[in-house]
């Protein structure tokens, strides 16, 4: 199992992250709308969970900029900017 | 007839609704890109079902309507009165060649005939529009919007566009990934293809997204990345200025080369071996075309290979490769994903033979409950010892059973949807024969009730709508006159009501003409004069319902089918309903129905006279009375009890039921059940009152069939037979 959740209003998702794990992820975010979605240790997220993430947009700790990625996710997750 | 031919019947009446449905809808809103999107799926999934038993005549004209959808889905043509009309000419046909199945398990012979009719009916629609084909090539507007996000990468030469299907994560498809793969990505995108649901209804295995993408990698690369990709994806080619657009579908480098070497084929060859080279340059293309999924094209070229074998010349095939191979050739738009599996999976198509199977066995189990109660009920009486427990477990079994038949009596329900849905179209049809505009409203059509209930209602509530539209709807001229809108208005409204189901039909009409009401029933003798003088209103309205009664004097086609109100009456009444019509002068008329949710179960209460019980359903009941001799006074041979100032007769159970025996001595006291039969009283001397219970009621059958005032029976505890009285035939 790759989604933890350590803390009341903290989900953890590491490693890799298979489309079976989307509908975990949904339902600690019905239970704990105001949770924070730590990523910084993923290594990758299937369609189906950034999915839920998209939809839920719960507060997320994402990799660190400079890893491919942290980049990838934060284009990904976060609006894009309108120039 | 096989079970697949069986299925395919069912399924194909359902897609011929659902296509109904839709393509009214759409006449209305023509820019509603899902319900085209839903219409398109019904006739391409009719079709395929028509490919699978091989009824070819039907696969050629339903594809022929596809086809025309097909077009007005990516732009090229509009939707107009005539496409509509055309399509649904095509479903009637197709519902004709259902029945015909369902009678005689195939189609009719003059089926070609009919399908080539239908086929150059719909060719002749013209409609296409014009400016959307430019509008393919012209740049999509999420191209620019797209580039201007991401200005600063210049070296993109491809945007890529993907709506996967909402199925594909069910396919194994990860299309993040496969966006996030794509060679010398520069950019990428993601948002939701429909606004997001809230979270709790949020299904995360249906795909929702779009993924938006630019690359510095030419297209022809970027298609073989996107190959086999679900749902649809458009990639543009931003370095030539045109910005052609590769439509959901086009054809792949090697599919193509597949496809031209099969033309190669053609061309050459010695002439003897025409058949088959033919034959099979056919087969092969319309395999890869299946291959990647475009049933469409593969079914074009088999027909242009048949075509092709039966004019001996290779002409048609080749035609229709080169218009698949032509560079711009309009792809149409593979159908969209089926209703995601989560639905599938959620309900189950089961015989309804086999749900009245298990009806027939849960009534079977009720009545040994009735037993096992009235065995216990002895065992008490007699003083067993075990009479304690027994009684304990006739109550489980009671509560246990009568749950069972709760639930097995739920799954004959069906939502009114399923009669209802038919009515649009109907509508429609008659308010143009008649050349009055209608609009149809229909509410809580989602309201349920009991199979046969909801079976037996079309023919009533047509004959309500075409009497409306007939008779209550002005012609639009004197609408005017009176200020009303040209366009009338008919509503349906359903709802529950305990449980009841109550229907009503309501127009915006000129209302029920009493004065004429009145006439008419004159002059048909269904009621003199004096008679009439004594009815109020609403009771000469409630006359309509009286057998023969017609108020128009030319019987119209629509109306006049020889079947009158009466008939809807007397449909209505026998599965225990009820119906009304209450009318304001010019402000239209509204025709109730009031039916019980379901025909199974019946409250009567049981009585006794002359030694047999008989039951009284407890809805006409009014009450039980103990009534002195001397209230009870002779008019003739009859007998009359006065009660609370209404005068009422008495019919004596025993004598009435059994001419042989004779009534009931008289006594100090008769015990009379009072009951109230449309708006009548009538009092029912019995010798004693019984129980209270709740029974299935099964219609009276053999010998005892034509019985009079019995409506039917059912099985006691005790294995005597209940006879349940019919006071309305009692009555007349």
């Amino acid at each position: 199992m790759t989604v933890r959740t350590p803390e009341a209003e903290l989900i953890v998702l590491e490693g890799t992250c298979p489309s079976e794990e989307a509908e975990m992820l949904l339902q600690r975010l019905l239970a704990t709308p105001e949770a924070v979605v730590d990523l910084r240790r993923c290594e990758s997220l299937h369609a189906a969970v950034i999915q839920v993430l998209l939809a839920a947009k719960p507060s997320l700790q994402l990799p660190p900029t400079d890893t491919a990625l942290g980049t990838w996710l934060r284009a990904l997750l976060l609006p894009p900017v309108t120039d | 007839m096989n079970e697949l031919l069986v299925q395919f019947g069912i399924e194909s009446r359902e897609l011929v609704a659902e296509a109904s449905d839709g393509l009214l809808q759409l006449e209305r809103s023509p820019q509603d890109a899902e319900c085209l999107d839903r219409v398109f799926r019904a006739f391409h999934t009719l079709k395929g079902g028509a490919g699978i038993v091989e009824f070819a005549a039907m696969e050629r004209a339903v594809h022929a309507a596809e086809e025309l959808l097909s077009e007005a889905r990516t732009g090229r043509r509009k939707i107009s009165t005539a496409l509509v009309e055309g399509c649904l000419a095509g479903l009637d046909q197709v519902g004709q060649w259902l029945d015909a199945l369902e009678s005689s398990g195939a189609l009719s012979e003059d089926a070609n005939d009919r399908a080539e009719a239908l086929i150059s009916r719909l060719a002749a629609i013209d409609g296409f529009d014009k400016k959307p084909t430019t509008g393919i090539r012209a740049a999509k507007p999420w191209v620019a919007a797209l580039r201007a996000r991401h200005s600063s990468r210049g070296d993109a030469i491809t945007a890529i566009r993907y709506a996967p299907g909402a199925d594909c994560f069910y396919q194994g498809e990860d299309p993040v990934a496969r966006i996030g793969t794509l060679p010398l990505l520069s950019a990428q995108e993601l948002a939701p293809l429909n606004p997001w649901p809230s979270l709790s209804e949020l299904d995360p295995y249906s795909c929702n997204l779009v993924l938006m993408a630019l690359t510095a990698a030419p297209v022809d690369s970027v298609r073989a990345h996107m190959q086999g990709h679900s749902g649809e994806c458009e990639i543009v080619d931003l370095t030539s200025a045109s910005s052609t657009v590769a439509a959901d579908g086009s054809i792949f480098p090697r599919a193509r080369a597949v496809l031209q070497s099969q033309l190669t084929l053609l061309m050459e060859g010695a002439p003897k071996q025409f058949q088959g080279r033919v034959s099979s340059a056919g087969l092969t293309a319309s395999n890869v075309l299946r291959s990647m999924r475009r049933d469409d094209d593969a079914q074009t070229v088999r027909h242009a290979t048949d075509a092709s074998l039966t004019a001996k010349s290779s002409e048609p095939l080749r035609r229709s490769l080169e218009r698949l191979l032509a560079p711009d050739a309009p792809m149409p738009a593979s159908p969209a994903a089926p209703p995601g599996p989560e639905t599938a999976s959620r309900t189950l198509r089961v015989d309804a033979q086999r749900i009245d199977a298990l009806v027939r066995l849960t009534g079977e189990l009720t009545t040994a409950k009735n037993a096992l109660i009235h065995t216990t009920a002895q065992a008490q009486i007699e003083g067993l010892g075990l009479a304690a427990g027994l009684t304990g477990l006739a109550a489980v079994f009671e509560r246990l059973i009568g749950e069972l038949q709760q639930s097995v009596l739920a799954l004959r329900v069906l939502p009114l949807r399923t009669v209802l849905q038919r009515f649009p179209r109907l509508v429609r049809d008659l308010s143009s024969t008649l050349g009055k505009p209608v609009t149809l409203y229909i509410k809580g059509d989602h309201t349920e009730a009991d199979k046969a209930i909801v079976e037996m209602l079309f023919e009533p509530l047509l004959h309500t709508l075409r009497n409306s539209i007939d008779h209550g709807v002005e012609e639009p001229s004197v609408r005017v006159e009176r200020g009303k809108p040209v366009v009338a208005s008919i509503q349906i409204r359903a709802a529950r009501q305990d449980d009841r189901v109550v229907i009503e039909v309501e127009d915006d009409g000129a209302g029920v003409d009493v004065e004429r009401v009145r006439r008419v029933a004159v002059d048909r003798h269904i009621a003199t004069e004096e008679e009439l003088q004594a009815m109020d209103d609403a009771q000469v309205i409630d006359l309509l319902f009286a057998p023969g009664f017609s108020t128009v004097a030319t019987v119209t086609e629509l109306s006049g089918r020889g079947v009158g109100l009466d008939a809807v009456r007397t449909a209505i009444e026998r599965i225990g309903g009820d119906v009304s019509i209450a009318s304001r002068p010019r402000h239209g008329t509204c025709v109730s129905f009031s039916l019980p949710f379901s025909v199974m179960m019946t409250q009567v209460m049981t009585v006794e006279a002359g030694g047999q019980r008989f039951a009284i359903p407890v809805e006409a009941l009014v009450e039980i009375l103990r009534v002195p001799r001397a209230a009870v006074s002779g008019v003739g041979s009859a007998q009359v009890l006065v009660h609370r100032e209404r005068t009422i007769p008495i019919i004596d159970l025993a004598g009435e039921l059994d001419g042989t025996r004779e009534p009931s001595p008289d006594a100090e006291e008769f015990i009379v059940a009072l009951a109230a039969v449309a708006g009548e009283f009538i009092a029912l001397r019995v010798d004693r009152v019984g129980e209270r219970m709740e029974i299935i009621l099964k219609p009276l059958e053999g010998l005892l069939e034509g019985m009079r005032g019995i409506t039917g029976t059912a099985l006691l505890g005790d294995g005597r037979v209940l006879l349940v009285l019919d006071l309305k035939e009692m009555l007349s």
